[in-house]
């Protein structure tokens, strides 16, 4: 039996036992009916419109006891099938979305029950109010699909960037929820139908594992049913066309640290490069896991705000002028050998020798363990901030860095953005960031973070600021429920059933839980503020390339060796530069030499790059090794650092 | 009351014998099962005149694919009074309530007892034709289908077609046969049939009846799981007994389980009455 559009699918029925109230109902429906846990049904009263979704369905038959379909059966399970079927009911419960009108509240009334057409989904889910007229604010973000309607839903940008509410958090089993590829989804969508009276937006995306997030200026295959939903959703199913990739290198200091070096692509990446200055404002990062106290701090302080990058002059008579790690190094050393000297004094400008060599400790700890991201360069290359540009992705590459180097990176480049977005000078109005696994950056449990702090900070403020926060994790109980509760806009892929079976999700009936736990790639469960009970939807796949396909496409290149590597990005900035002439050039000189010439000329981007590379390179400086023989040095006594790297 | 003893004679062999029927095997999609359902209240008095309100129903509900749907459905409303005790003025206030008045025939004196007794022999007739109706509607608009009715077939004797009908009786409230003949009967083991005997009714039409044992008896009632499926007499009637009772003992799965009759009660004919029952709705 096939109902037509416009003829009723159920009937509201009401007992004592299980009445209709203004925010649930239940109604029953043919056998055959097309309803299923996630429909939009409307109920046509005579003086209200009721709209809701199906959240529970149950069947049962007049049988009254199983003993009867044994006895029925004479025990045998394979006995034929009875004649006539049992007569059965389907009884569907359902929750309010939206009563018309909506005052006097009332219970819903025993009418006739109908599915949602496209126009009542666009009603029920209160898009009326934003996805029409000049001051439309809508940003769709899936297909509605059930009961043979599809219809295009919409978010409110004004809830999903700010101001009224923002954040958008994804929860799902790796693999099975597809997280990544909805928000590639999404951003697409933003990109493409964010008001531009709104301003400018940005996207910053930080890619912590594997290739996930290297390919997205590429187009992917599209099966037609794909762009079919494209086209329903008017979204052009294109890869973003401004991409800028950056990565740390390796600790080679020359080769990138990320999978997208494939020949054809590698040109596009930048290196993510860092010095002293960059770190030593963030180096809270380093030292809040175990060890964090005031003393550390205000010693940190002392360093940022007397030492680095202006001149010092010490106790002892020395000069310093502290720009990089090593000259940072040389500081350090002549504070312990001043204070051997002096009868091994243990304080040193009301700091503890013991707090100096932790700090020291911690921060040359950075660079040996973040060696490529961090230089021993007073600066390094960083993202463009202060010259975002609108709808532009930014992908920074951290997946090759330990914990420790990614905790640095997301904090200074999420801390950045927000500098800039309260000075209202990075370039673009709103920036999303996108960070993966946010549990292991903002987690339930375990010591407050410097990163856990800051993205709280995001979470609850970010929204006045513009500074948005995607994070997909595969368990929603194991964040921060500051940060979980402040995502004005949550989505759900496929569940891990013992994380359904958390408090989190005691809201959700069991029905809508076990969908949730055998939901298809594709289709997701979200919830957001003007939907009143959570919508089930279909997306796309991302029109970008994936992360493995184009691991597949574009094979990552092997490194190459010290010579090539200083050739080919040389070769990237300059496509004139004679690799042969690099060759000679570099012949016999210090690697450090090299990588800090070659930072500085990706830093100036000259019109001549050969000239520039060579002028600061330097003339070569013959090593003056003292003949063997020579006068022995003594060496210092060695002072027992309890913080020193076990 | 109905007298508790008939007179029957066997058709089919010298003398009645049980026969196992075979294995049970489902009827032809297309079939159809007929049934009833009364109820009446007193509505008030006219001094101590009755006045009853009478619902009745009748349908048939038709299988196809083990599917029941239904395919006649008939009711009726009306009041039922003594109509010779009552006045010009209290016939004319019954009129007026819009519903067919039937004449409860009953005693000339008041008698609360006998009074509530011919008010229900009227339902019971009223519900009677209607369910003659309904399986007339059954029988015109499907010419090939079979009919199972709930009860014997003497009130359908006169339909076109109702060489097609096969009753069930669940009540053995009058007996046909005697002596061993009867104890062979009663004693049937599952899934056996009586030999058909035959009776004839006053206007000489015959019916033809057999006992059926839809569930074994042993440790129960006599009559447990024990029907009796009369047909109108007619060609091929006895040799198509087996085939019959195959059909019906295959209608023993569902069991019509939330009634205390179920060991005799049809599944289909169950869900004439609950549908019948649904769609009467509330009797306040």
């Amino acid at each position: 039996m096939t109902a037509a559009p416009q003829d009723p699918i159920g009937r509201v029925v009401a007992t004592e036992a299980l009445p209709a109230s203004p925010h649930q109902f239940h109604f029953w429906t043919a056998v055959e009916a097309p309803v299923g846990i996630g429909a939009i049904v409307r109920v046509d009263g005579t003086t209200r419109t009721v709209y809701a979704v199906v959240t529970d369905g149950r069947a049962y038959s007049d049988l009254l006891t199983p003993l009867h379909e044994v006895v029925a059966s004479e025990g045998n399970p394979a006995a034929p099938l009875p004649p006539s079927r049992r007569a059965e009911i389907r009884l569907w419960t359902a929750a309010v979305l939206r009563q018309d009108p909506p005052e006097p509240m009332q219970p819903v009334p025993l009418a006739a029950v109908h599915l949602a057409d496209a126009a009542d989904v666009e009603v029920a889910l209160r898009m009326d109010a934003f996805a029409r007229g000049d001051e439309r604010t809508a940003i769709p973000i899936g297909l509605y699909a059930a009961g043979g309607t599809r219809a295009p839903v919409f978010v409110d940008a004004d809830f999903l960037l700010g101001p009224e509410s923002a954040h958008l958090g994804i929860s799902g089993v790796s693999g099975l929820a597809t997280k990544t590829s909805a928000v590639l989804f999404f951003l697409s969508a933003i990109f493409q139908h964010f008001p531009k009276r709104k301003g400018s937006v940005a996207a910053v995306c930080l890619n912590v594992k594997g290739p996930d997030l290297a390919f997205l200026d590429l187009p992917s295959d599209l099966p037609p049913e794909d762009a079919a939903m494209y086209a329903e959703l008017d979204i052009r199913p294109e890869p973003f066309s401004q991409v800028r990739y950056f990565a740390p290198f390796k600790p080679d200091g020359v080769n990138l640290n990320t999978l997208r070096t494939h020949p054809a692509l590698v040109d596009a990446v930048e290196p993510l490069v860092w010095g002293l200055r960059e770190v030593l404002d963030y180096a809270e990062v380093l030292l809040n896991r175990d060890d964090i106290d005031a003393k550390a701090d205000a010693f940190l302080d002392f360093l940022a705000d007397r030492v680095v990058g202006r001149p010092f002059q010490d106790e002892w008579g020395n000069h310093h002028l502290v720009e990089s790690f090593a000259g940072l190094e040389g500081l350090f050393r002549a504070i312990f050998d001043g204070l051997e000297q002096a009868g091994g004094r243990e304080m040193w400008r009301t700091h503890h020798v013991a707090t100096i060599r932790k700090v020291r400790n911690r921060l040359m700890n950075v660079s040996t363990r973040c060696k490529g991201l961090v230089t021993d360069e007073a600066s390094g290359n960083d993202l463009p901030f202060g010259a975002f540009a609108d709808r532009t992705v930014y992908v920074v590459d951290v997946a090759g860095l330990d914990q420790l180097g990614q905790d640095l990176v997301f904090t200074r480049v999420v801390s950045k953005l927000r500098e800039h977005l309260e000075r209202r000078d990075l370039g673009v109005d709103n920036v999303v960031v996108f960070v993966d696994e946010l549990n292991k950056y903002a987690p339930a449990d375990g010591p407050e973070t410097y990163v856990r702090k800051m993205l709280l900070d995001i979470s609850e403020r970010g929204r006045y600021l513009g500074l948005v926060l995607f994070g997909a994790q595969q368990f929603r109980s194991q964040v921060h429920r500051r940060v979980v509760g402040n995502a004005g806009t949550t989505v759900y892929g496929r569940m891990d059933g013992d994380e359904l079976a958390t408090p989190g999700y005691q809201t959700l009936s069991p029905a809508i839980k076990s969908k949730l736990a055998t939901l298809p790639k594709g289709e997701l469960m979200i919830r957001h503020p003007h939907f009143t009970q959570p919508v089930f939807l279909r997306f796309p796949r991302p029109a970008a390339l994936a992360g493995r396909q184009g691991i597949e496409r574009y094979p990552p290149a092997a490194d190459v060796p010290f010579t090539d590597a200083i050739v080919r990005q040389l070769s990237v900035l300059d496509r004139r530069v004679a690799p042969q002439r690099v060759k000679d050039l570099i012949a016999g000189r210090r690697e450090d030499d090299v990588r800090r010439a070659l930072l500085a000329t990706r830093r100036a981007r000259p019109a001549d790059v050969l000239a520039f590379f060579t002028a600061r390179l330097g003339r070569a400086v013959v090593r003056d090794v003292p003949a063997e023989g020579g006068p022995a040095v003594t060496p210092l006594r060695t002072v027992e650092d309890p913080y020193a790297p076990a | 009351m109905q007298r508790p003893f008939a007179t029957a004679r066997v058709v089919e062999g010298a003398r009645v014998r049980a026969v196992p029927v075979g294995p049970a095997e489902a009827a032809p999609d297309g079939i159809g099962f007929a049934d009833g359902i009364q109820r009446w209240g007193i509505e008030g008095h006219f001094g101590l005149v009755p006045v009853a309100r009478g619902q009745i129903a009748a349908g048939v509900l038709v299988r196809a694919g083990g599917a029941l749907r239904a395919a006649v459905r008939l009711e009726e409303e009306f009041l039922v009074v003594p109509a010779d005790r009552l006045g010009a003025r209290e016939r004319a206030a019954i009129s007026g309530v819009g519903l067919p008045v039937y004449d409860a025939d009953g005693e000339s004196r008041p008698h609360p007892y006998l009074d509530r007794w011919a008010v229900a022999q009227v339902v019971e007739r009223r519900r009677e034709a209607l369910e003659r109706e309904a399986c007339r509607a059954f029988l015109d608009a499907r010419p090939e289908a079979m009919l199972v009715v709930d009860g014997g077939l003497a009130g359908l004797r006169h339909l076109p077609g109702a060489a097609r009908a096969i009753g069930i009786a669940k009540r053995h409230e009058t007996q046909f046969l005697d002596g061993p003949e009867l104890e062979v009967a009663l004693t049937l083991p599952a899934g056996s049939r009586s030999s058909v005997f035959a009776r004839e009714l006053d206007d000489g039409t015959v019916l033809l009846s057999w006992y059926l044992r839809l569930w074994p008896w042993t440790d129960e009632d006599l009559l447990h799981g024990l029907t009796r499926v009369e047909r109108i007499a007619g060609d091929g009637v006895v040799e198509d007994a087996d085939r019959v009772s195959r059909w019906l003992l295959a209608e023993r799965a569902p069991i019509a389980g939330r009634d205390s009759r179920w060991d005799r009660l049809l599944y289909p004919l169950h869900e004439v009455e609950t549908a019948l029952r649904a769609q009467a709705g509330g009797w306040l």
